[in-house]
């Protein structure tokens, strides 16, 4: 899982990897060995929360790049907003995938530790060489998905179309 | 003052490092700790709420010599004091009016 993480650390950009990636690497770290994680479930949390916060945060500073400045899309700025959130079925369902990811890798991470043991002939499986870079598609398909239909929503709402609709009734 | 309210995991963040410098870890460990495990940031919040405050000069690194790779601390500058202490202030101005409030409305 460190692994996974290092890579979904190279979407950040260059500069901001250079002054966080060692920092962030050793948090992950940190975190992942704590005692308090360790049943299936809260570990699935983790993960999930780290994953997105890392797509969440790679996405922001790449929209930061381009545009030399925060957009306040991706929890921009410091200050407070109103009410409109991401749509919640929609982070439940990213939340679901992205927890059928861990377990999947953890599921490769498991056949790969017991075959060899159980049958010497059978070479070991490398799931994460050959899986990494098509999860890592997966997600950021996903995520890119999510986010467009999010702008769209908040593009929506900036140009108050549910006003225009008001106002013809 | 700029930029506040503040949102909530920012204003925590602040009030962990108010105290003493802190490095990343900690400051997860104290947010959690201060929300009642309410707020439990990721790593990818944390650091990229950490490089807005350090590009506004809210907050500064600290050269540790002796601290392993990939460990730095963070403290407030007088700045982000100055504006952490502006936004309690505002805090307990809101919260003395919702306090008369509620209770007019019970009397």
């Amino acid at each position: 899982m460190l692994r996974l993480y290092a890579q979904l650390l190279r979407l950040y950009p260059s500069p901001y990897r250079q002054q966080f990636e060692d920092e962030m690497l050793s948090v992950f770290h940190e975190l992942r060995s704590e005692n308090t994680i360790h049943t299936r479930c809260r570990r699935g949390i983790f993960y999930v929360r780290e994953i997105a916060g890392v797509l969440r945060g790679a996405a922001r500073e790449r929209c930061r790049t381009l545009r030399g400045k925060d957009l306040g899309l991706f929890e921009g700025g410091f200050m407070m907003r109103d009410g409109f959130r991401f749509p919640k079925a929609t982070a439940v369902l990213m939340t679901l995938i992205l927890a059928g990811i861990v377990i999947a890798i953890q599921k490769g991470e498991a056949i790969q530790a017991s075959l060899p043991a159980s049958n010497p002939q059978i070479g070991p499986i490398q799931p994460h060489s050959v899986m990494l870079s098509s999860i890592v598609s997966f997600l950021l398909i996903f995520y890119a998905a999510g986010s467009i239909g999010w702008i769209i929503l908040l593009a929506l709402r900036k140009l108050r179309v549910h006003r225009l609709d008001e106002s013809s009734r | 003052m700029e930029a506040l309210p503040l949102t909530e995991p920012v204003l925590l963040i602040l009030l962990s490092l108010a105290g003493q410098a802190q490095h990343g870890y900690s400051i997860l460990k104290d947010v959690e700790r201060m929300s009642d495990g309410r707020v439990v940031m990721s790593t990818g919040t944390l650091y990229g709420a950490l490089r807005r405050l350090l590009d506004d000069r809210w907050i500064e690194r600290i050269e540790e010599r002796e601290s392993p790779r990939g460990r730095q601390a963070y403290r407030l500058t007088p700045h982000g004091r100055k504006n952490l202490q502006a936004e309690v202030s505002r805090m307990k101005h809101l919260t003395r009016v919702a306090a008369l409030r509620v209770a007019m409305k019970e009397s």
